[in-house]
């Protein structure tokens, strides 16, 4: 298992981006690291790489913190693609897997597997540089994924993609942790996660507001009345629990209360035309934006 | 080891597929070869065509040719000196005339040559002199600064190009955020010694080739008879003085590269060791007129700038082996240090993107 356990960064006096983020990734769980702008992800991915030093806290796999030798078994992409821009892809695939300590044979083979698995192989033998952004993209995953390595630390894998590549990756992804591998990766696309990933953790300013898996959540989160009113007053709800937003000229009302809820029926069909009455769990996106405000 | 030479060896390939890689060698051997003919084409002719006018044709040195040319009069003979025809031409056995001022070595020649007559003609026999240069480098002084001369530029080329690659490659890494994969899978140190190593490589062989192509150049020009003695001598001391500065100034490039995050900043955060390199590079020159003098003595112990003095006051003048040894003994001390320095630099540098990192935090403790 992954664990991340209170880790704490400062980039000077400051600014302080991380205070005590912890979570577990266990083998065979896709991570999905989720939040704002500048909330800690990256900070949190490049201490785990070593690309950073933390200030305090500590990064284990297996039990034992991480060092040199465990991370070559690491796969990586950091936030800002890097590739040599001359190197040829398959060459450059090939080449990673090497420095990762396959034998040539080996690294042909991976490179070769990960460049058709990729929808690659027409391009294997041009310059990095001649490829669309998308394609980099799928070079620099192929990078991280050509050692098999049994941790994979993905910053914003999706970002830039089409939705069939995002679909491929998904595929890939998913491959891998059935495989047994520990997969973290951080995204904005908060459906995507929803649906790819077996758990989620919420950062906002340097803190962990929310981890474990996304149904977990959602039913922590509790069962949402939702109520959509045609050709009702404003003042209809008074009186009645939740929260009373419009939504295309019509009233909507959504409350966590349980116990109320014929009581609300009633008043909404004396108010207007009822056109939705349910109840539901909240999506990721609106756990999200609940635990970062 | 073998991630330093993966390293080493992704840096070899990827110079020696450029075309600038090729061009470069191919201009390098056109250019030393054409230096080696250089002597012959501009060094003035060997060759006269001389005109004669009711004159005797004169014993010239036998390794001049002379084609000699009759004219019936003096006045064609004077249409013919203006039209570039001949040389030279000789009137009356008294009077020389040509276009412009007449060349030194050939008036020097036709004077002797006339006044030896003349003597003969009277009856006296005179045996020439024989010149003998006792000091070994005397004789080949002259060929001593060609060589020095030409050392000079392909030291100054190579020890200020080769490590100007390797600092354009550690910013690339740095500034595409290569290395942060890269030090997933390889040691900082590994990584920076297989790209100072492959570059190293690439620096050998242009070296090597321009070493070559004048060696066979002179050869086949027949330039190479002039050769001082100890030549294998010269040329293995600059291959090792080569390693040795390169070595340094890859490092040493290398760490100051590892400051900034952009191709842009390398001209300006590189001004130190270009400033060393220049003032090494005209020291070195001065050496080649120079290389007994003061200056050159005592900067050919000093390193980094022994490196580029020593093998070319080696080439101008023969050099005590005891000094070469000393001078070679504090470069490679220089260098340890600059192993250890330049490598810390570097791996504290190369991960820190945004703003130039300043020395001092690097350099402070930690």
């Amino acid at each position: 298992m992954l664990e991340v356990k209170d880790l704490r960064k400062s980039f000077g006096a400051a600014k302080r981006a991380l205070d005590g983020v912890s979570f577990p990734v266990r083998p065979g769980e896709i991570f999905g690291f989720v939040g704002a702008n500048g909330a800690g992800k990256t900070t949190t991915m490049r201490i785990i790489m070593g690309v950073l030093e933390a200030d305090a806290g500590e990064v284990t796999w297996q039990g034992t913190p991480i060092d040199f030798t465990t991370r070559r078994r690491f796969g990586y992409m950091p936030e800002e693609r890097g590739l040599y821009q001359k190197m040829r892809v398959a060459e450059q695939i090939e080449y990673f897997g090497r420095l990762h300590g396959l034998s040539p044979s080996q690294a042909r083979k991976a490179a070769a597997d990960l460049i058709e698995q990729l929808g690659l192989t027409a391009r294997a033998n041009d310059a990095v540089q001649t490829l669309s952004l998308g394609n980099q993209q799928r070079v620099q995953l192929a990078v991280a994924l050509v050692h098999d390595p049994e941790v994979l630390i993905l910053d914003e894998p999706f970002s830039g993609l089409d939705p069939l590549a995002v679909d491929t990756l998904a595929e890939v992804l998913r491959g891998r942790a059935l495989g047994g591998v520990a997969v973290i990766f951080s995204s904005h696309q908060l459906e995507l996660v929803e649906r790819l990933c077996d758990s989620v953790g919420i950062i906002a300013r340097g803190r962990m507001v929310a981890t474990g898996p996304v149904d977990e959540l959602r039913a922590a989160a509790g069962r949402r009345l939702r109520v959509v009113v045609a050709d009702a007053g404003p003042d209809w709800a008074d009186g009645l629990p939740g929260e009373l937003t419009v939504e295309n000229g019509r009233q909507v009302l959504t409350t966590t209360t349980k116990e109320d809820d014929q009581k609300i029926l009633r008043a909404a069909m004396e108010a207007g035309q009822v056109e939705y009455f349910g109840s539901e769990y909240p999506s990721l996106s609106e756990i999200f934006r609940e635990a970062v405000a | 080891m073998n991630a330093v030479m993966l390293v080493a060896g992704r840096e070899i390939r990827s110079q020696v597929r450029s075309k600038g890689f090729v061009i470069g060698l191919l201009v390098t051997v056109l250019v030393m070869v054409g230096l080696t003919y250089a002597p012959k084409v501009f060094g003035g002719p060997d060759s006269y065509k001389i005109g004669l006018v009711a004159s005797e044709r004169l014993q010239l040195p036998g390794d001049v040719e002379v084609e000699w040319v009759e004219y019936p009069a003096e006045e064609p003979a004077r249409r013919a000196v203006l039209a570039g025809e001949v040389d030279a031409v000789l009137v009356d056995g008294a009077r020389v005339l040509t276009e412009n001022q007449i060349d030194d070595r050939l008036a020097l020649m036709l004077q002797t040559a006339h006044r030896e007559a003349q003597i003969a003609a009277a009856g006296v026999r005179i045996t020439p002199l024989v010149m003998e240069a006792l000091s070994p480098d005397a004789r080949y002084a002259d060929t001593r600064g060609d060589i020095a001369f030409v050392l000079v530029l392909v030291l100054f080329m190579l020890i200020f190009g080769t490590p100007m690659m390797v600092a354009m490659g550690v910013v690339e890494e740095k500034s595409s955020r290569i290395v942060e994969i890269l030090f997933a899978a390889v040691r900082p140190w590994q990584l920076l010694a297989g790209k100072v190593v492959g570059l190293g490589v690439i620096g050998l062989i242009n070296l090597v080739v321009i070493v070559g192509a004048g060696l066979a150049g002179a050869t086949a020009s027949g330039l190479a008879v002039e050769f001082p003695p100890g030549m294998a001598g010269i040329v293995a001391g600059v291959v090792g003085w080569f390693v040795l500065g390169y070595l340094f100034f890859a490092l040493c490039a290398a760490a100051l590269g590892a400051l900034v995050s952009r191709q842009e900043e390398v001209g300006s955060v590189m001004t130190p060791l270009t400033t060393v390199v220049f003032a090494a590079y005209a020291v070195a020159f001065y050496a080649i007129s120079e290389p007994t003098g003061t200056v050159a003595r005592v900067v050919s112990f000093i390193p980094p700038f022994s490196a580029m003095v020593m093998p070319v006051r080696t080439a101008a003048a023969p050099t005590p082996l005891w000094e070469v040894l000393v001078a070679a003994a504090l470069m490679v001390a220089a260098l340890v240090a600059m192993v250890v320095l330049g490598g810390k630099v570097y791996e504290r540098a190369v991960l820190r993107t945004g703003a130039r990192v300043r020395l001092r935090e690097v350099l402070g403790s930690r």
